[in-house]
């Protein structure tokens, strides 16, 4: 049926053009793959002076010592895996310590961040007025992420900030943080969890809502049909509509909890003490906050095992994908 | 037909979109030029505050020489170095850089970026710095050794070289207190003892509780360390007991008595602190205080210029060394000057004369004592009998607070020799914030830790 249309243009062009002779439709070929080349070689030489040798040259300065001034590199070996999984009795406490924290924000922040987009999704899909005003006001702090806001968390969160001020102001004085809530070692991380949060419920809430005016009608009016109340058809057939949405949101947050480190880099540099330090931002000190000690290639191999981290989980994820989709 | 003008178009434009981005990759090259053409020079600096006095003398050394320079700052301090990194290798580097004396200078030097100014920088030249900080930029045979280490980061530098000319001078140590909020507290004067500083925080606390403690960078990591707890340290033990604590004798360092008393001392500042200081960073705590949200600031002399520029009149605060313990073994302890900044000339200039000449127009006296007066900091060159008048009143009284013997002096420069190499401030201002302001750890417990890190460091060095 949707064949018809095309058929007699097609038809029509048979018999205007011309059959073509052998060379002429290979000229006409080699014409064609060359301008395909020409096209992909900016792209093949930026990814090859920008991309590729940069990653090869990270890789390589993994297996070296330097200072980023030094005119020549001392070469190492494995030396620097070790000394940061094991061996060195400064880097590898500090290493496995920043580790532990990594790994609350990597379960905390991506179970957190489906907890509040999925159900926001489903609320925000069911709203028939001013959806698109409140999508645009839920994504806003994905828009506004950046340094500057980071700052502005930083003056909320003060002894003086605007959080105490607002408990105070409900009679929760009780719940207030005289030190600050990145100030007290106890809440420094979960607030920081908090903010992680904050900064990746849009992107997700956008995906889930994507999936959600994905779904059939026809399947959530059958569960109507069949009883399901509005708790029951979320949880039992929207869920798992949805689930390589989920997969998708976890592994995303997932590499960000493991690699990011800019938050916490502007806000709490690690502290207060060393209570909020994470992978990311431990690479970031030993490349550039070493008093210039030769300890880039360190940074270099830590940024490595972070990646082989990350792969093995995109790996996980992907089988998990597969298997339930 | 049709088919050419189409062609010849696909080839116009991927050969366009080829000639873009080459020039793309070009342009991320660098031109290699660097330095600055015959009469004009560049110079870079890390600091805001001297950003106006350079330009000053700058005009000055246009009107005699008819050179013109002109001064670029990159802040903040952090970025600095991986800037001039970065320029290092596109060839893009200034004629002159301000940097860190006594650190960063050594690195430029073994990376080949620093020349070596000995044939220069001696005789009348070096006679206009102050007598003190004549080694600052030097390769001594001392730090010629400790260089040779791997970990270190200075290795490659040769000895006797001299990398930098001290431009400003100072220490750290200095408390600042707002005499408005002491004179609230019935305090009319500025503490001349721990004990009279400790009494002085706890009436001031009690008169405000809110705004009336101390505040430092502690974000920053080191300051609680490095501006207070070390010269406590110095103060209270004397030097070879100060210098102990870093050693490689364990009986004698953190963990042993010496250290869980200079600890137990340190740990006598935690009722107060200002809240929150500890998630401020060293700008920021200098803000609350000029904002009159703490009473008591602990910085360096460099401070001053920051609180100035903050709103805060430098005739509103007692500026002091910190004070030491009466029952210490160097009551009187001085706190040594340090050149803080020194200049370097780049490998990278094109005109290296021009930029000795400028290098050492900024030492002169009359230049250094502007420069004193419009960046409110200390300059390296000997002002001789005009330092009080150059300087001003506050500034002027954190001098006197360098006044003593080898013996009685603490010398805050980082990277002592009896620190073992590798050896990282940072990681020991963690452990302590643990103790103080946080209370999450004992005296004893931080001692214990300090030592194992401090253990640990020597075992790093393979000493």
């Amino acid at each position: 049926m949707t064949l018809q249309p095309t058929l007699p243009a097609r038809v029509e062009k048979d018999r205007t053009t011309p059959p073509r002779s052998g060379p002429s439709r290979r000229r006409d070929s080699r014409y064609e793959a060359l301008t395909g080349y020409l096209f992909v070689a900016p792209a093949v030489v930026l990814f090859l002076v920008m991309g590729l040798y940069t990653v090869g040259y990270g890789f390589t300065l993994s297996f070296a010592k330097w200072n980023g001034f030094a005119p020549n590199w001392e070469w190492v070996g494995l030396d620097n895996y070790k000394d940061l999984l094991w061996r060195d009795p400064v880097y590898a406490p500090r290493v496995r310590h920043a580790a532990a924290n990594t790994i609350w924000v990597m379960v905390a922040a991506p179970v957190l961040t489906v907890v509040v987009s999925f159900p926001l999704a489903v609320l925000l899909n069911q709203v028939k007025r001013f959806q698109g005003v409140l999508r645009s006001v839920y994504f806003l702090p994905y828009v506004t992420s950046g340094v500057a806001v980071f700052f502005a968390w930083q003056y909320i969160l003060q002894p003086d900030g605007a959080i105490n001020s607002l408990l105070s102001g409900l009679g929760l004085g009780s719940l207030q943080q005289p030190q600050g809530w990145l100030g007290n070692p106890s809440t420094a991380m979960p607030t920081m969890i908090m903010i992680t949060v904050w900064g990746h419920v849009p992107v997700a809430m956008l995906l889930y809502l994507t999936g959600l005016q994905g779904i059939d009608r026809s399947i959530l009016e059958a569960s109507e049909l069949d009883g399901a109340g509005w708790w029951r058809t979320n949880m039992s057939v929207v869920w798992p509509l949805v689930r390589p949405i989920t997969a998708i949101v976890l592994l995303l947050n997932l590499r960000e909890a493991l690699q990011g480190f800019q938050t916490f880099l502007v806000m709490t540099n690690g502290g207060p003490g060393d209570h909020t330090n994470v992978l990311g931002l431990e690479a970031y000190r030993l490349a550039f906050l070493k008093n210039l000690s030769p300890t880039l290639g360190l940074a270099s191999a830590l940024g490595w095992l972070l990646f082989a981290a990350a792969l093995v989980l995109a790996l996980i994820n992907l089988r998990a994908l597969r298997s339930k989709t | 037909m049709r088919i050419s003008t189409s062609r010849q178009a696909k080839y116009v434009a991927t050969a366009l979109a080829t000639a873009l981005s080459l020039s793309t990759l070009t342009a991320c090259g660098g031109s290699g030029s660097g330095g600055s053409d015959a009469k004009s020079l560049k110079m870079w600096t890390f600091k805001q505050s001297h950003v106006k006095a350079l330009r000053n003398a700058a005009k000055e050394f246009k009107k005699e020489t008819g050179i013109s320079v002109s001064i670029e700052a990159f802040t903040p301090e952090e970025t600095y170095m991986t800037k001039v990194q970065s320029a290092a290798k596109t060839g893009d580097l200034p004629d002159v850089l301000e940097v860190h004396s006594d650190g960063e200078d050594r690195v430029l030097g073994a990376a080949g970026i620093a020349v070596d100014l000995r044939d220069d920088y001696k005789g009348d030249w070096l006679n206009e710095i102050q007598r003190s900080v004549h080694e600052s930029g030097l390769v001594t045979p001392q730090r010629f050794k400790k260089s040779q280490n791997k970990e270190s980061s200075d290795n490659g530098i040769k000895e006797g070289a001299r990398y930098s000319v001290p431009l400003t001078i100072g220490t750290f140590g200095i408390v600042y207190a707002n005499k408005q909020k002491l004179a609230d507290a019935g305090i009319k004067q500025p503490p001349k003892t721990w004990e009279d500083l400790i009494a002085a925080l706890r009436a001031t606390t009690k008169k405000d509780p809110k705004n009336g403690g101390l505040t430092t960078g502690l974000k920053a990591r080191g300051p609680g360390l490095n501006w207070i707890l070390q010269p406590l340290a110095f103060a209270q033990l004397g030097k070879k007991g100060y210098e102990d604590l870093w050693g490689k004798d364990k009986s004698a360092d953190f963990g042993s008595p010496n250290g869980v008393k200079v600890l137990s001392q340190y740990n006598q500042l935690t009722p107060y602190w200002t809240p929150g200081t500890q998630s401020l960073d060293v700008d920021q705590s200098d803000q609350t205080f000029a904002q009159g949200k703490a009473a008591f600031d602990v910085g360096g002399t460099f401070t001053l210029a920051f609180l100035q520029q903050s709103g805060m009149n430098p005739d509103d605060v007692y500026a002091f060394g910190l004070p030491a313990p009466k029952s210490g073994a160097v009551p009187d302890r001085a706190l040594a000057p340090m050149a803080l900044t020194g200049i370097t000339l780049s490998s990278a200039s094109r005109q290296p004369d021009n930029a000795k000449n400028w290098m050492q127009f900024l030492s002169s006296k009359k230049v250094a004592a502007q420069f004193a007066q419009d960046a409110t900091d200390l300059p390296a060159t000997d002002l001789g009998a005009d330092t009080a008048k150059a300087l001003g009143p506050t500034l002027n009284s954190m001098v006197q607070s360098f006044k003593g013997t080898p013996e009685t002096t603490y010398d805050p420069n980082l990277n002592q020799n009896f620190q073992s190499p590798g050896y990282e401030q940072n990681d020991v201002g963690d452990i302590l914030a643990d103790l103080s302001p946080l209370k999450r750890a004992s005296v004893e417990s931080t001692a214990r830790k300090i030592s194992n890190l401090n253990q640990s460091y020597w075992k790093a060095a393979g000493q």
